[in-house]
Parts: structure tokens; C-alpha cells; sequence
């Protein structure tokens, strides 16, 4: 059998190039940390700003992994008792039922003082805000070239007559029951605790018209970009992105959806002391101060802003920007971790799929 | 038997069709991975080797190739020797028990592998084998066995099991009768079962989207969150790369062959 | 007192080498799936005792249900379309001179050197509003406005098909090699035309492979995963994704042991009902 010979060498090669391709895994350091975050250009930027200069500081090696969805990995790491992730940076509301449920390390501030100088609504017993990011509306200059009749608002989005185009959202009910609770009227301010009923509700009509629910930050972008979508739910970050490699996009801080991302430390984490060292490193003002020079996410710790590190004209880009956070709508991460809030994401999965 | 020309050619222009629908992905990914820009734009606007040196330069790439190279290597390592063994027990026993661990080893090949998944994620978890590199292993041995079984047994069949006893009449104990009479002549059958259970090892990606992680990420599960991260070419060049190699390495088995024959 | 046959105790102690000899094998099959998929059944039964609920649950909620009906009438959509595509190309392999069936079978084979993954993002590139195949269409002036290729169950279809073909084209093209050329001779010569011979002759003798494609096809169908992840538009949740987000999402280990169970018992029923027309191992070996 001609064929069978084939495979036979072809196995034989393959296997020596495997064999070519094995090198010893890296060295490790004496004190050091797994840090995990979430991957792409945001990992890529706070690594520039926050990680390295943290770890140069402290003489640490800070070992990073990228997962986009941390939360079912964060609980079976705990459960097997002994975890090998440290301080995981995370959706806020996870961070919030992760100390519920006992996963977390409840937090010492008095270890982690540029910590405990943040505002109180910035922190909880088991994590610390780390970036500023927001849902915003994003579209495509092509079909909307004008500024003055482009989309601004969720009540425009969700105006399929007025703003003819395709329209993706988010295939997860945060920051999406907002949007639709905002199209039906409410004001930013007023909106928690959601109405789950009438957000679904407003939902249902836009539903017919969303090409694309979106699952990951780089699809969302993928389909602006390519102009599978005119209008979409994005974070801010991606859009901007977009604009840099010279796309025809534009968004709008307008009924934004402003939320962060927290750092917590998994309970029995196995450099337990250094992750709290490297946690009060992270928060430090002026390494905070620098992600913004590398992505467009905003600083968790407001005296970031009084540093000077940030130039005058990029703090204006900023969602959490005082003049830019004004228009937006701050998510409240204790009405998501409430029982109400998890009732509302497991209504989420039959509503997608019909 | 000649048939009329115009049923030929229709049916000769349906398979051609057929075939451009199987390689089309490949013929999208070859130029894509040469692209100048980020995003998924064909033909590509301006063409650079951006996205291979973003494979080459990210030691995160090049860890998880490592990862994945040895995970497959050492799968192949333990699967061919366990797969044989088992191979060679089930067509020397025509027991009814045989017959039905048989058909349990080829359970990997039946049972949903999400299935699979989520229930050794579990058991993992409770041994602490999640993100190791002997819980990867283990998992694509398991995976890997049903191939090397199904290949050997299949090789075994057209083997004349009298050699091997004649061996043994001559004084040769089974195991030495096994490796200098059979394994030689069926040794194709056991390299294809392991090249298969090998390419398995590389291309799983559901179990290890549950297991892997840390430092032992395996290369798909990276892509798959690279897919996530950024949709940019650098998966479209690595795939590239594993493509070619092993385009390379058929044409040079096949070159081989000829010289051989 | 009892006399043993000494070609008896012989069979016995050859009998127990070969279970030696394939225990390691087996321990490994019963570590990783039978423990763990029998650990999900008594899951899908246990909530604090025995209970029913959960199957109550899938069977009553309306997501369960209609994931089942989706993946279901998927599988069938992706199977048909496999033997529709499948079946001339084995044929044409199993029929042309030598250099040809060697091209034809290389490229059956070479998606597999493909990852999954990357053909999922090969199809966004292709079949999405902007992507080749709309602006192709478009060119030839076949279409006005794009068409939806993709984010959508057909996108899925699409890619899924891709990536099973093989497993249709390889056990046909293996049956039909075996059928022996004389026997079409004959057909022809007993004053059959072409069609004829081929519907009475060579069509019953290729069935075997056809039903060992379909099986395959279809269980694989079933527990797809990534492909409708990536070009299902959120919208297309098969089963396999119902289980992953039960467990990942909301922990909810015994929902996703109960969907998994009935997942299981799909296949196994095709399976065995298969079995009686075509042994497994068989059917499994032609892979």
C-alpha cells in the first residue's frame, strides 16, 4: 500500500521535527508571580506599563497567561487547593462573586496602601479596580460619514427606520440590558436596579435587526472593520484601535457603559506574599499613569491624573476621563453579582438563541 | 466501458468543484498570512512577513509550539507501545470479553468529545492535574489509543500469526518471537497508528481549552484565544508554516518512494 | 479430583497474557472515559440525592429543547450534504487512472493538516458580507445585495461539511476500491446502460461505506463545538456549547451532565442501530 508507506515517513520526518523543535522550558526566578489577564493589545500594553516597571521595581519576575474567559478557571483552580495563578485581572463582577463564593484572598489594604488611598467604591474586601474600559456605540463613517447625523444615542441605535445598517450587541446581557434600558428612556443615573422585564422587552425589538452577537472583543472590531456590521456595541478600546490602522470608525462616549476590571488574588495562591507587594504596585499612580500611553483604557487610580504623566489631550480620549464618565452610565457591579443580576444572565442564554 | 462525453464532463467538472471547496480555506490562509494589515481583508492590500515575525518573536508562540511538539511526541511514545500491545492481545483472543474491551478502547472515537471534556476537566480537577503536562499527556494517549489500536489490528489481520509460532518452536521466547517477527512486518502499521495519534495530540483543542494553561498552553489553545484576542493573520502564518512542513515532508516521502521502487 | 486438559490450561494462561498484555490500554480507556462519563451520569441524577430534575428540566425548558432540535437538524443537513459531495469525488478515486486518484485523495487529505480553528477564520474570510464570495457574486452581477453566508446556521453548515467531508469520502472511496471492475463489466455487457448498471450493480455494493460515512458524519455532527462558536453569530448553540457554557458559566455541573447524558444516548443509539447493519469496528477501522 502505497499509502501507508507514505504516512510511515512522513511520521518518521514530523517526529524529527518535533524532536528539533524541543528546547528546555524557561528558568524560573527566585521570587516571583503568575499574573493572568486577558490577552491581546490591552496584556501587551500593561505590560509595557504596569508589569514590567512593577517587576523591576519589587526584583520580581512576573509570569503571565492570557484568558479571555478567567471566572470557570479561577474556580477550579481553587477547588483542586492548590492553584497556580496568583492575581488574576478580571471583570469587577467576577472579582465580586469570587468573594462570595470564598475563591478570593480576602485583601489586607494596610499592605497595600496606594490601595487604600482610592475611593472606597473602587475596592471590596477581596479586590481592587485596575483600568477603566466602557461599552460604547461604534459605527461605521461610510455609511454614517456625517458627525451630524450619525448615531449618538442607544434610542438611535435602536431606530432602525432613522438609522437604517446593520447592528451587532454583545452576546452578554452586561452592559447590553443597559443600553436597552437607556434606548427605552431611562436616564444614565437611574438605572439600577435594571428592569429586567422592560430591558428584555426592548431587546426583543431590536433582536430581528442584530446581525452578529458578538463573543470576543476581537470580533466586535473584525466586524466593524470588515463592514459586516454599520453599528455596534464595542469597548472603546477596540474601536480606537480600529482608527489607528486607519479604519473608517468612529464612537462615541454618549450613554457609554463604563465599567473596570479588578485585580484579586486566588485563595491559597501559591506566592501569596508577593502577589499583595506586586498588587500595591499596580495601583501606583504613576504606573497607572502609563497604560493610557499605550492603550485606550483609562486609569483605575484617580491620582493617576494628577501625575502629569498623562498629556492634557489624551486625557480627553479617556472613558474614564472626568468630562467623558459625566455622559456615561457607571455599571454597578453589586446589582450584576446580586441574585437578580445572575437570574438576568441565565435569562440571557434562551434569549439569544430564539 | 466508454460513456458519453457530456454526463463525464459534468460529472468530471462536480468533483473538481468539490475539490476547489476542500482546499479553498487553504488557498485563503497561504495569502492572508503574507498580509501587510491586520484584519481580515482579501486579497490582502500589500503583503509583509509581519505576521511571521510576530510568530517567530513572541516566546508565547514559541512556548506553546514547544508544548505542543512534546505533548505529542511523548503521547506518541506511551499510545504506540499501549496501543500495540493491546492490538496484538485482541487479535490473538477470540474471547467474548476481548470483543467488548475492544469496543471500550475505541470509546474516545464514539463519546462526544465535549462530553469527554467536561468530565475529565472534573476528575482533574479533584487530582490536580489540571494545566500538566501529565494531565495533557494522559488525555491524548487516550485520545490517541483508538488509532494506533485500529491501525495495528488492521495490520495484524494480514499477518501470518504461524511465523511467530514457528519462532517460538525454534526456542525464542514470545516477546523476542514478537519483536524480531512480527513488529517488523507490521512496523508500517504501528508508525501510521502513531503519526495519527500524534497529529491528534496536535489538533486537539476542546480538552485542552478545559485543561491546559500556565506554561503548559498548548499551541491550539493559544490560537483559540488568540482568535479571541486579536482576529489578526499570525494564526493564518502559523497554520501556514504546519501546512507547508507537511506538504514538504509528503513530497519528499513520495520522492523517496520513487527513487526506492 | 479433576483432570485438566493441558491445551486448555494453555488457552487459559494465553487468555490471561492477552488481557495482560492489553490491561494497560484499558486502564487508561477506564481512567479517562468511563470514569469520567460514568461520573457524569450519577451527577445528572444527584442534587443532594437522587433526583429527576434535571432531566425534567431539559425536557420542559425550551433552550434545551431547541439546541437538541438544532443540532439535530443540523447533523442531518451536514450528512446529506457530506454524501451528496462526498460520493462523486469517492467514486471519481476509486475509478481514475494513477496520478489522478493520488491528487484527488491528497486533497481530500490536506484540510487536515489544517487546524479546525484556522479553517473556521479561513470561512469568516470567505463567506462574510465583504468576503470573496459575495464580492464575487457580485462582479458576475448574480446578486444586488450580500448575501448572509455566515454568523448564521448556514455558515455553520458550511464550514461543518468542510471539515467531515473526508470522513465520508475515505470509507466510500475504501469500499469502492474493493468492488471489483469485472463485476460493472458484467452489467454493462448483459445490455444494462451506464445508469443502469451503476444503480443495480455498483450503488447496492458501495452502501456499506455510504452507511459507515453517514454514522460517522452524523455522531461527529452532533458534538461539534468550535465551528458553531466561531461562525454560529451566537445564535446557533448546538448542544456541545450548552454543556461547555452550563459548566463554564453558571457551575452548573449536574444541567450539563444531564444534556451530555442524552447527548451520549443519541449516539449510542445511532450507533447500535447501525451496529446491526455494519459492525462498529469496522465501521470505525475504515477511518
Amino acid at each position: 500500500m502505497p499509502q501507508r508507506r507514505l504516512t510511515f515517513r512522513t511520521a518518521c520526518a514530523t517526529a524529527g521535527l518535533s524532536l528539533a523543535l524541543l528546547s528546555p522550558l524557561s528558568a524560573q526566578a527566585a521570587e516571583q508571580i503568575m499574573f493572568v489577564s486577558q490577552g491581546g493589545a490591552y496584556q501587551k500594553a500593561q505590560t509595557i506599563a504596569i508589569l514590567d516597571p512593577s517587576a523591576k521595581k519589587l526584583g520580581i519576575t512576573i509570569n503571565q497567561d492570557s484568558v479571555p474567559d478567567a471566572w470557570p478557571i479561577m474556580r477550579s483552580q481553587v477547588a483542586t487547593g492548590k492553584p497556580s495563578w496568583d492575581v488574576v485581572d478580571v471583570a469587577t463582577n467576577f472579582c465580586l462573586r469570587g468573594g462570595e463564593q470564598g475563591i478570593l484572598e480576602k485583601l489586607d489594604f494596610s499592605k497595600i496602601p496606594n490601595a487604600a488611598a482610592m475611593p472606597a467604591e473602587y475596592r471590596s474586601d477581596y479586590s481592587v479596580a485596575y483600568e477603566f474600559y466602557s461599552s460604547v456605540m461604534g459605527y461605521s463613517l461610510k455609511k454614517f460619514p456625517d458627525a451630524a447625523t450619525a448615531p449618538k444615542t442607544w434610542a438611535d441605535f435602536w431606530d432602525v427606520k432613522k438609522f437604517p445598517g446593520r447592528r451587532s450587541l454583545r452576546n452578554n446581557p452586561l452592559a447590553t440590558l443597559e443600553a436597552a434600558l437607556m434606548a427605552d428612556g431611562v436616564p444614565a443615573d437611574k438605572l439600577y436596579p435594571l428592569d429586567v422585564d422592560r430591558a428584555f422587552k426592548k431587546l426583543e425589538e431590536i433582536k430581528p435587526h442584530i446581525t452578529v452577537w458578538w463573543t470576543s472583543g476581537a470580533q466586535s472590531a473584525q466586524l466593524l472593520n470588515d463592514g459586516e456590521v454599520d453599528m455596534v456595541m464595542a469597548w472603546n478600546g477596540r474601536i480606537s484601535a480600529l482608527t489607528k490602522e486607519g479604519a473608517k470608525v468612529a464612537y462615541t462616549y454618549n450613554q457609554g457603559i463604563l465599567q473596570s476590571t479588578s485585580l484579586c488574588v486566588l485563595k491559597g495562591a501559591p506566592n501569596l506574599p508577593t502577589a499583595i507587594k506586586f498588587l500595591n504596585e499596580a495601583v501606583d499612580p504613576v504606573h497607572q499613569a502609563n497604560l493610557p500611553l499605550h492603550i485606550d483604557y483609562g486609569p483605575a487610580n484617580p491620582k493617576a491624573y494628577d501625575t502629569g504623566v498623562i498629556p492634557a489631550a489624551r486625557v480627553g480620549e479617556l472613558p474614564s476621563a472626568p468630562a467623558n464618565a459625566k455622559v456615561q452610565a457607571l455599571m454597578s457591579y453589586a446589582w450584576w453579582t446580586s441574585a437578580a443580576g445572575e437570574a438576568a444572565e441565565k435569562r440571557w442564554l434562551s434569549f439569544a438563541q430564539k | 466501458m466508454k460513456q458519453p462525453l457530456l454526463p463525464r464532463l459534468l460529472f468530471g467538472a462536480f468533483v473538481g468543484l468539490v475539490l476547489i471547496y476542500l482546499i479553498l480555506p487553504l488557498l485563503i490562509i497561504v495569502p492572508m498570512s503574507f498580509s501587510a494589515t491586520r484584519f481580515l481583508t482579501f486579497p490582502p492590500p500589500a503583503l509583509s512577513l509581519r505576521w511571521y515575525a510576530e510568530y517567530f518573536g513572541n516566546p508565547n508562540w514559541m512556548q506553546a509550539t514547544r508544548m505542543s511538539a512534546l505533548i505529542g511526541l511523548l503521547t506518541v511514545i506511551v499510545a504506540t507501545p499501549l496501543g500495540t500491545a493491546a492490538a496484538y492481545a485482541i487479535s490473538n483472543s477470540q474471547t467474548k470479553l476481548m470483543r467488548s474491551l475492544h469496543m471500550m478502547l475505541m470509546l474516545p472515537l464514539i463519546v462526544p468529545i465535549i462530553i469527554i471534556a467536561i468530565g475529565i476537566f472534573f476528575i482533574y480537577a479533584k487530582l490536580g492535574l489540571i494545566q500538566t503536562l501529565t494531565g495533557l499527556v494522559l488525555a491524548n494517549v487516550m485520545l490517541g489509543l483508538p488509532y494506533v489500536i485500529t491501525s495495528v489490528v488492521a495490520g495484524l489481520q494480514s499477518f501470518d500469526k504461524t511465523q511467530e509460532m514457528v519462532a517460538r518452536s525454534l526456542g525464542m521466547n514470545r516477546f523476542r518471537a514478537f519483536l524480531t517477527v512480527t513488529l517488523p512486518q507490521i512496523k508500517a502499521s504501528v508508525f501510521a497508528g502513531g503519526i495519527f495519534a500524534f497529529i491528534s495530540a496536535i489538533d486537539e483543542t476542546i480538552i485542552a481549552l478545559f485543561v491546559s494553561g500556565g506554561q503548559y498552553q498548548t499551541l491550539t489553545k493559544r490560537m483559540f484565544t488568540a482568535l479571541r484576542d486579536e482576529i489578526d493573520p499570525t494564526i493564518a502564518s502559523i497554520s501556514t508554516l504546519l501546512t507547508a512542513a507537511s506538504f514538504i515532508l509528503v513530497l519528499l516521502a513520495t520522492s523517496g518512494q520513487k527513487r526506492a521502487a | 479430583m479433576s483432570v485438566i486438559d493441558p491445551s486448555l490450561r494453555y488457552r487459559r494462561r494465553e487468555q490471561g497474557l492477552m488481557l495482560l498484555l492489553a490491561s494497560p490500554a484499558v486502564i487508561v480507556i477506564v481512567a479517562l472515559v468511563v470514569i469520567p462519563v460514568g461520573w457524569l451520569m450519577t451527577q445528572s441524577v444527584y442534587d443532594n440525592g437522587f433526583t429527576l430534575e434535571h432531566y425534567r428540566r431539559i425536557f420542559s425548558e425550551d433552550i434545551y429543547w431547541r439546541s437538541f432540535t438544532l443540532t439535530f437538524r443540523i447533523a442531518l443537513m451536514v450528512t446529506v450534504l457530506t454524501l451528496i459531495l462526498g460520493y462523486p469525488v469517492a467514486y471519481a478515486a476509486a475509478h481514475v487512472k494513477r496520478p489522478w486518484d493520488v491528487l484527488i485523495l491528497s486533497f481530500v487529505i490536506l484540510p487536515f493538516w489544517t487546524s479546525v480553528l484556522v479553517r473556521a477564520y479561513a470561512w469568516l474570510v470567505l463567506l462574510q458580507r465583504t468576503g470573496v464570495t459575495n464580492q464575487m457574486l457580485e462582479r458576475f452581477g448574480l446578486i444586488s445585495e450580500p448575501l448572509a453566508l455566515v454568523h448564521n446556521e448556514l455558515g455553520t453548515v458550511i464550514a461543518t461539511v468542510h471539515i467531515l467531508l473526508p470522513f465520508m469520502v475515505l470509507p466510500l472511496y475504501s469500499t469502492m476500491q474493493k468492488i471489483p471492475r469485472e463485476l460493472m463489466l458484467a452489467g454493462a455487457s448483459l445490455g444494462g446502460g451506464p445508469l443502469h448498471t451503476f444503480l443495480r450493480v455498483f450503488l447496492p455494493l458501495s452502501l456499506p461505506g455510504v452507511v459507515a460515512g453517514l454514522t460517522l458524519v452524523f455522531v461527529l455532527t452532533l458534538g461539534f463545538y468550535i465551528t458553531p462558536e466561531l461562525l454560529g453569530g451566537g445564535r446557533t448553540i448546538m448542544i456541545s456549547m450548552v454543556v461547555s457554557r452550563n459548566v463554564e458559566l453558571y457551575n452548573q455541573w449536574g444541567a450539563a451532565s444531564a444534556v451530555g447524558v442524552v447527548l451520549l444516548v443519541a449516539v449510542i443509539a445511532v450507533f447500535a442501530l447501525v451496529g446491526r447493519i455494519i459492525p462498529l469496528d469496522k465501521m470505525l477501522g475504515q477511518k
